[in-house]
């Protein structure tokens, strides 16, 4: 870490010291200064377009100035409550309003809405305008989730700005020029980034909502809980936001660790099936409805003393608590099943110290092999465009297809034969970018699908980062894949020729094969494949779902239910512990924390299990009073 | 005894009996006449309020006159080319203090149109019997959609019948009440239809 020169600056009266470089407005933030802004976001390069943020500096030009575009500067003293800069921002507000058709009520914005804060607090309390304001089509639908409404938009070009920086697209523009400038996707089509829907959390104002949570609630009326998206193995901070027992919103949850506040379109849209009307919730033998008791006996029956007879196939969102659980069903009745997890690569559990996330920011070289990050580790994704777009990492892709890291000009794209991605490693140790990377190597491997033999390139991965000093990353697909990895049970067998069946999760990828006579099925939604099943029994959600998820780079993170499971649903460690039961084997819990702590006994990769931390959030800190002329 | 505002408490606890009542009258000796005299006295209040108009109201054959502004049970309210006022923006529910009002509300659509606006409300129900009639819910409708009438004879037979549904109070207003709130001004007038298709670019409109 380089160092960093620390100066001093006044704020309001307030002394504080940060590093050489800070923006007035973050450093106002510190000492618990609001500067109101629109167009700066602390993910985006600062631009100064919308005028929010004016203070006042000196020694600077007796103006006001914006905060969010200067740094700050030896004994610079800021002030933001003097009578010019208050009134500054008023005006600027009051320009923001002109057009602004202040439909609020109708808002899904309403509630969280900065534009309706900040009037409040720095506005003027009264309007002057009652000319004819701009109309536009409400809403114009930027994409089958998102919906735009231009006249609620201040132009702040968030959206762009995240489109061209962060998610390196260009499918979102501005068109027009001046005060006819409008957001509008190229040509008018469909956004199509697997990445679009993080510009609903970004515009400060109502112009970019959700189309799913379209009028479904007002934000007041919603519960939070803070969780983890259960979509892929990155393991990306998520809130999920309840009201009436339905799930209606998912939207990201800042950890600078993992995802930096992004998430992807799949964690972000695709929740509506915890909602379904037609969910499974009452266990039924042969199509007819029963007890817990008797189903998870029926199963105990059909499925016991199998041997490799039995099949099993495993979702790729197990928690650990329930592959803990699963692991001592196997160790007892049902050893020697087949076990076959949805999602898995063929990736071996990985071993000595790895490349977390967020030391991806400080590589120079980066290495992605035979994986197409976009769509299998999406954030991973974002955080390998930030190193080379924002911090000037050099970046060599092997994959066979054309990726969407290839539109950086400087990408270097080594095309191999599908199989031969560990050749290709292997001559890299020669490429000219390693030869004075000048800083740390990050190598991220993937399994190309299957198409590559993975113990092969796992060797040769781990031979070329001995040669240039460099540290792996393994990326997983299957959510839960590292965490169910360490405790042995992410199975990868065929499940040809079993006679029993168990279900767990959506129906095996390779469907239900010819030769299975009993069929138990475990899920949360009905489908086709559980025609001839002789057991089905209601799963939870991941809305409804208590536990802890292995992320790729090791980091133990834990769900937490927003959504109750009502009887008869039954929580999956309950349900395991009853089927054990009914096998033969006595595992009694009380509850999900004695799991979590035998499990952190029992194997030193969940030690974290045995401390979950508090849901509770920390509380944001209070912003200091209304400055208003 | 002074606590430590500095007032003064009379420390005995109870009274005793007898105690506090206050001492017979002195002088006037109790005398027949004076009794006939008093008796005369209290008959001739009783027989002139008898000749006095009658102030009883014979409830319910006959109903005492409501205030304008009486708070009885909710309407909403409809606008005159027949679309609901209500637009579903659940601002009454986040007023309403003891928290009667569910408002789940939905998108306009060509084929139905409930609303002149892009939202309606799907459902509305109030839970009379939660209701306190504050009327801080008709203070806060964006729209004059929710408005308290004169009715206050709200008995019913069963719980479930005070959870009074969007159907329940889309029945009309009286019309006296109507009129007034219409000739009040506050009243938004019926909102332009919109131009259909819906303009594509910028359009300007006076508010
Ligand atoms: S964007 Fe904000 S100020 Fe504008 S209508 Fe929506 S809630 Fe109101
Ligand atoms: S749509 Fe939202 S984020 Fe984009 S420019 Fe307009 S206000 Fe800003
Ligand atoms: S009158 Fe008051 S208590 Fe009754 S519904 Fe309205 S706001 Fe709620
Ligand atoms: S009655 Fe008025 S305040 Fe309540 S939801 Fe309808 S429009 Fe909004
Ligand atoms: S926030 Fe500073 S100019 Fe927009």
């Amino acid at each position: 870490m380089p160092d960093v020169k620390m100066v001093n600056v006044t704020i309001d009266g307030h002394v504080v010291t940060v590093p050489d470089g800070t923006l007035v407005v973050e450093a106002a933030k510190l000492v618990g200064i609001e500067i109101p802004v629109f167009c700066y976001h602390h993910k985006l390069d600062p631009v100064g377009a919308c005028r929010m943020c004016l203070v006042e500096i000196s020694p600077g030009p007796p103006v006001a100035q914006a905060g969010c575009i200067r740094p700050v500067a030896d004994g610079m003293v800021v002030k933001t409550q003097s009578a010019m800069a208050v009134q500054a921002r008023a005006d600027i507000l009051e320009f923001e309003l002109v057009n602004h058709p202040l439909d609020c009520p109708v808002c899904d914005k309403g509630g969280e809405c900065p534009l309706q804060d900040f009037t409040f607090r720095h506005g003027y309390p009264t309007s002057r305008i009652d000319g004819p304001r701009l109309h536009f089509q409400k809403p114009i639908p930027l994409s089958p989730n998102i919906a735009l409404d231009r006249e609620r938009c201040v132009l702040c070009y968030r959206c762009t700005r995240y489109y061209d920086e962060v998610a390196w697209e260009q499918e979102l523009t501005v068109a027009e020029r001046g005060v006819h400038s409008v957001i509008a996707s190229q040509f008018d089509q469909p956004l199509t980034s697997n990445f679009s829907g993080n510009i609903i959390d970004l515009c400060p104002v109502g112009a970019l909502t959700s189309r799913l949570w379209r009028f479904e609630s007002r934000p007041w009326d919603l519960h939070h809980t803070p969780s983890v998206c259960s979509k892929c193995a990155v393991g990306c901070n998520v809130t999920l936001w309840q009201r009436r027992g339905q799930l209606v919103r998912v939207t990201s949850r800042e950890n600078d660790d993992i995802d930096e506040g992004w998430i992807c379109d799949r964690g972000r849209f695709d929740y509506t099936d915890v909602n379904d009307p037609a969910r499974l919730r009452v266990p039924a033998v042969h199509g007819s409805k029963t007890t817990w008791a008797v189903a998870l006996n029926t199963v105990a029956d059909g499925i016991k003393g199998k041997g490799s007879k039995l099949g099993i196939s495993l979702p790729q969102d197990l928690t650990n608590e329930e592959a803990f659980l699963f692991r001592r069903l196997l160790d007892g009745p049902l050893r020697g099943a087949k076990v076959k997890m949805h999602g898995r690569t063929a990736l071996p559990a990985p071993s000595g110290e790895q490349l977390m996330i967020k030391d991806i920011d400080d590589a120079r070289v980066i290495i992605i092999v035979a994986s197409d990050t976009e769509n299998d580790v999406p954030i991973v994704n974002l955080r390998v465009k930030k190193a080379v777009s924002k911090r000037g990492a050099k970046l060599i892709v092997i994959h066979p297809d054309a990726v969407d890291l290839d539109r950086h000009r400087e990408t270097v794209h080594i095309r191999n034969q599908p199989g031969e991605a560990a050749a290709e490693v292997r001559k890299l140790a020669d490429h000219e970018l390693l030869h004075e990377p000048g800083g740390p190597v990050a190598i991220l491997y993937g399994d190309g699908r299957g198409s590559e033999d993975a113990a092969g390139l796992v060797a040769a991965c781990t031979e070329l980062a001995a040669k240039v000093g460099a540290k792996l990353m393994p990326l997983y697909r299957g959510t839960n894949e590292r965490g169910s990895l360490e405790l042995g049970v992410a199975g990868w067998d065929s499940l040809d020729g079993v006679e029993a069946l168990l279900s767990w999760g959506p129906p095996p990828t390779a469907g239900v094969p010819a030769s299975v006579k009993f069929h138990a099925v475990w899920d949360h939604l009905p489908r086709p494949e559980h025609q001839n099943a002789s057991v089905v029994l209601p799963a939870t959600s991941f809305a409804e779902r208590q536990g802890s998820y292995t992320n790729l780079e090791g980091r133990v993170q834990f769900l937490r239910p927003a959504v109750d499971a009502e009887a008869p649903l039954k929580e999956s460690w309950d349900v395991l512990c009853e089927l054990a039961a009914a096998l033969g084997l006595p595992l009694d819990y009380v509850g999900i924390f004695p799991i979590q702590r035998e499990a952190a006994k029992a194997f030193p990769a969940l030690a974290a299990l045995a401390q979950p931390p508090s849901p509770e959030p920390e509380p944001v800190p209070v912003l200091m009073g209304p400055a208003r002329p | 005894m002074a606590d430590e505002n500095g007032n003064d408490h009379d420390p005995t606890p109870l009274r005793r009996p007898g105690e506090g009542v206050p001492p017979k009258p002195e002088g006037e000796k109790p005398s027949i006449a004076g009794d006939v005299a008093a008796l005369a006295g209290g008959l001739k209040t009783t027989l002139s309020e008898f000749f006095k108009p009658v102030v009883t109201t014979m409830y319910p054959e006959e109903k005492t006159p409501r205030s304008e502004r009486y708070r009885g049970r909710h309407y909403l309210r409809r606008y005159d080319n027949g679309l609901e006022r209500c637009i579903g923006c659940e601002l009454c529910a986040a007023a309403c203090p003891v928290g009667c009002i569910l408002v789940i509300a939905a998108e306009n659509t060509d084929e139905k149109r409930v609303s002149p606006g892009e939202r309606y409300a799907k459902t509305y129900e109030i839970n009379m019997l939660r209701c306190i009639f504050c009327g801080y819910c008709e203070e806060a409708c964006p729209v004059q959609a929710i408005v308290l009438g004169p009715e206050y004879e709200l008995s019913d037979t069963s719980r479930e019948k005070f959870i009074y549904t969007k159907e329940k109070l889309l029945e009309p207003l009286p019309p006296d009440v109507e009129a007034r709130l219409n000739a009040k001004g506050t009243a938004v007038p019926t909102p332009a239809p919109l131009p259909n298709p819906p303009p594509q670019g910028g359009r300007e409109t006076t508010p």
